[in-house]
């Protein structure tokens, strides 16, 4: 078998735990307590950095308390209807922007991939085109997005749908390419036609780049819808993080940032995971 | 590895042909490439003929044209002058009864063992249950059995050739084409695969035309010998193998195959040198104009 | 000339995208002018051209270019060094290495951006704020190819050292570092990217500075064909700098 004879190194049975876990606790200890020292000596002007259990509260407050404009959750054949704070229904007008954007920044992505991959003439009359557009501020386009599309919804999903088109297209292109050559002789010793072609060898050959491409693209639809909402919004994550900013509330606009920060981190790594349990057999 | 088990054939590979029709012919083919430094000639005027159930051994130095050929005879390259028929029918791309074995790692990664050799009785449409059951049976004649659910990249490198073998026996091909199919492999693994195939070969009685650069295999496994000059790739000679069938690595001892060696060895060492020379006073003059 | 030769030659696909940009803009012109599109949203072309010469000529474009690259510049250097110096510090050390490198690369797809309002508060409406999150968006990328740059140098080049008795910071100055280099060149050049983009980005957001602020304060003059005219000119200036990032990258691995 391929691994045979492979030395194993016996499992350590020591006491301690693990170094890099007791450091990355440590290291996290050390900050928070940091960030508590300062929030606490008045140093720098009192709410930019307000003390943990001040954030704390916030974001606690954020997620578990209802507040006065809060959507209720109404279950179907009951009288019971919960009410959730506001939040999760900012929260959700941010996820379905981000994930409108996506689909439509994906597909037309993943089209125009395919076909710039596959001609070559195509690819170097028009793929330069996209290499030297994606690494540009899209926010940029806003102005113009608004324009096309209305302050509402529209401009968000233009500008999460133009952020991750192009990495995408690119990498779909590029993952056309790379295609291990063989694999598609193989194909066509074996006499497949073009939709068999398709779909089973150049789409599964491409799998990891896809994967990746909506990856990155993920990442950049949630910033580009972000970023709109910041600008021009009264709904949305963005909107709650700008509207913070205009009303001096530290805590709250800290503890949004952070629960952003995790559910943004949290669905990359989802889509990561899903790519990688896909790959944890194959090459 | 298991026993190979032995597969009932259809009736018309069965049948008695004539003798010195070929189940493959391959008349006169010219192939030219037209390169920066002018139009370049890979194959001049190369005629070969497979018997059925013959295994023919195309040997030749690196740039001989031996893959232009592989191609041209698989189909996947056009462009050439002369013909090539299989069965008495001419070739016009990949044809249903040559199978392709290449050279290089061409197993499907995403693609489980048994869901690869599957794969050609996928393409022609055949049912799941049994195109599985069929793919089992190929598997185990290479002797994988119990890998079924595998995935390429838990496998070595001979066992992933093997698949490709058994993926391309699956479409039961009249002819199979192989392109150094052993290449990447070290020199006893590639011995004892060489047993392997000629296993099978005797079991399913495969007509076989093997394309190789490497003389022991040549020898271990053909019953002909096509030996090919360096560019522009001609036929120099024709060998009869005539050792006793049915063959397994031990022939490589006797003293019958070391003639054969060095028979073939005398005819390609001047072609080898050739071409060594050759792409030594293309690197030395890389740059130039020409 | 046959159609094949035409098609086959070195310019070809040069021309073929060139024109085809031609005769989409010919085309969006004409569709404008048919009344077809509304003009009020999308400006004619042409009037986009002329806004780019009232653009230049009104609006001061090299002084704001010259805010812009200031603050790129700043956030540039910030990033080399620390970027860099952290990367270093993190080979070295390597159970710091295994406890961060993860951390480093959630960073890198977070969206950082968004920080900007508490950057605002910390710093206030001022090119600080641009710097700042142009340092924080660029640093993960030079940090990690620091990382991947020394650690991935093959194995057989620090052997060759060690059969010449190469002490260790031997080791590192004629082996190590040199072999990182092009990787670590290709960090600094994705960082300087992302970098860009926050700086150009932030001042549109914030309206401050050079050509970000110009694109905000064209948008809420309603100046349509200026506020696109603007736009491509940071698209202009965008390209520039990435190829000529692409340039330097491939003139200090010339061997690839």
């Amino acid at each position: 078998m391929a691994e045979a004879g492979r030395l194993k190194v016996p499992a350590t049975t020591m006491p301690w735990p693990e170094p890099v876990t007791a450091l990355r606790v440590a290291i996290i200890a050390v900050t928070l307590l940091l960030w508590e020292a300062i929030a606490r000596s008045g140093l720098l002007y009192r709410d930019v950095v307000p003390s943990l259990t001040a954030i704390g509260g916030a974001i606690w407050r954020l997620l578990a308390i209802p507040d006065s404009q809060s959507p209720t959750l109404s279950f179907p054949l009951t009288d019971f209807e919960l009410p959730l704070p506001s939040f999760y229904w900012h929260l959700w007008v941010t996820a379905s922007e981000v994930g409108t954007g996506l689909l439509v920044g994906g597909l037309s992505g993943l089209v125009v991939g395919l076909v710039l991959g596959g001609n070559r003439l195509l690819a170097k009359s028009f793929e330069p085109y996209l290499y030297y557009l994606g690494p540009t501020p899209k926010i940029i386009f806003f102005p113009v997005m608004i324009m096309w599309f209305g302050v509402g919804p529209g401009s968000k999903i233009a500008m999460g749908a133009i952020s991750c088109f192009f990495p995408i297209a690119l990498s779909t292109a590029a993952g056309m390419r790379e295609i291990d050559k063989v694999l598609i002789q193989v194909g066509r010793s074996f006499r497949a036609n073009a939709w068999q072609m398709a779909t089973k060898i150049y789409l599964p050959a491409m799998r990891h780049p896809i994967i990746n491409g909506v990856r990155l693209g993920l990442g950049v639809a949630i910033i580009g819808t972000l970023l709109a909402e910041t600008k021009l919004s009264n709904r949305g994550v963005g909107f709650l993080i700008i509207q913070a900013y205009s009303l001096f509330d530290m805590p709250r606009m800290y503890a949004m940032l952070i629960v952003l920060f995790v559910v943004a981190i949290g669905a990359n790594a989802l889509v990561g995971r899903f790519g990688g349990l896909h790959a944890i057999r194959q090459r | 590895m298991a026993s190979a088990t032995t597969l009932p054939r259809s009736e018309a590979a069965n049948a008695p042909r004539p003798a010195d029709a070929g189940i493959l012919v391959v008349k006169e083919i010219v192939k030219q490439f037209d390169t920066p430094e002018g139009p370049l000639v890979a194959v001049d005027r190369v005629s070969l003929n497979v018997r059925p159930g013959e295994f023919l051994a195309v040997i030749g130095p690196s740039g001989c044209g031996k893959s232009t050929l592989f191609n041209i005879i698989g189909g996947l390259l056009d462009g050439y002058q002369g013909v090539v028929a299989v069965a008495g029918e001419t070739v016009h791309g990949p044809h249903p009864a040559i199978g392709m074995v290449f050279q290089e790692e061409s197993t499907f990664p995403w693609r489980s063992v048994i869901e690869n050799v599957a794969f050609p009785l996928e393409i022609a449409g055949i049912a799941k249950k049994d195109r599985l059951e069929k793919a089992k049976k190929f598997i185990a004649l290479v002797g994988l059995n119990g890998f079924e659910k595998r995935y390429p990249a838990e496998l070595s490198g001979g066992m992933r050739q093997r698949v490709a073998i058994a993926r391309t026996l699956a479409s039961e091909p009249k002819i199979l084409l192989m392109d150094e199919p052993f290449a990447s492999l070290d020199e006893q693994t590639r011995l004892l695969l060489g047993d392997k195939v000629l296993q099978i070969q005797q079991d399913l009685q495969q007509t076989t035309l093997l394309i190789t650069h490497n003389i022991t295999e040549a020898v271990q496994l053909a019953d002909r010998i096509l030996v090919m000059t360096y560019r522009p790739g001609r036929v120099k000679r024709i060998v009869d193998i005539d050792l006793p069938r049915p063959r397994s690595s031990d022939v490589v001892s006797s003293e019958a195959f070391g003639r054969y060696v060095a028979q073939i060895w005398n005819d390609l060492r001047e072609e080898a040198s050739r071409g060594m020379q050759d792409e030594e006073s293309r690197a030395l003059h890389a740059g130039e104009p020409p | 000339m046959s159609l094949g030769v035409v098609t086959r030659a070195r310019s070809f696909p040069l021309v073929l995208g060139l024109g085809a940009l031609a005769a989409m803009i010919l085309a969006v012109e004409a569709l404008i002018r048919l009344g077809a599109i509304n003009r009020f949203i999308v400006p004619l072309p042409s009037q986009i051209v002329m806004a780019f010469e009232r653009v230049v000529l009104e609006e001061d474009i090299a002084e704001r270019f010259r805010l812009t690259f200031l603050e790129a510049l700043a956030a540039g250097a910030m990033i080399t060094v620390v970027g860099v110096s952290l990367g270093l510090l993190l080979f070295r050390v390597n159970v710091l290495r295994r406890a961060t490198e993860t951390w480093v690369a959630a960073m890198a797809s977070a969206p950082t951006v968004l920080m900007y309002p508490l950057f605002l508060v910390i710093f206030g409406r001022s090119a600080s704020t641009i710097i700042m999150m142009g340092f924080v968006a660029g640093l993960p990328p030079v940090i990690l190819k620091t990382i991947e740059g020394l650690a991935g140098t093959r194995r057989v080049l620090i052997n060759v050292g060690k059969s010449f008795k190469l002490t260790g910071p031997q080791l590192f100055l004629k082996i190590l570092f040199p072999a990182a280099l092009p990787t670590i060149f290709v960090g600094i050049r994705l960082g300087l990217i992302f970098t860009l983009i926050n700086v150009v980005g932030v001042e549109f957001l914030i309206n401050f500075g050079g050509l970000g602020q110009l694109i905000n304060d064209l948008a809420e003059r309603y100046d349509l064909p200026g506020t696109y005219a603007a736009i491509c000119f940071v698209i202009l200036v965008s390209v520039c700098f990435f190829v000529l990032t692409e340039w330097i990258e491939r003139w200090l691995r010339p061997v690839d």
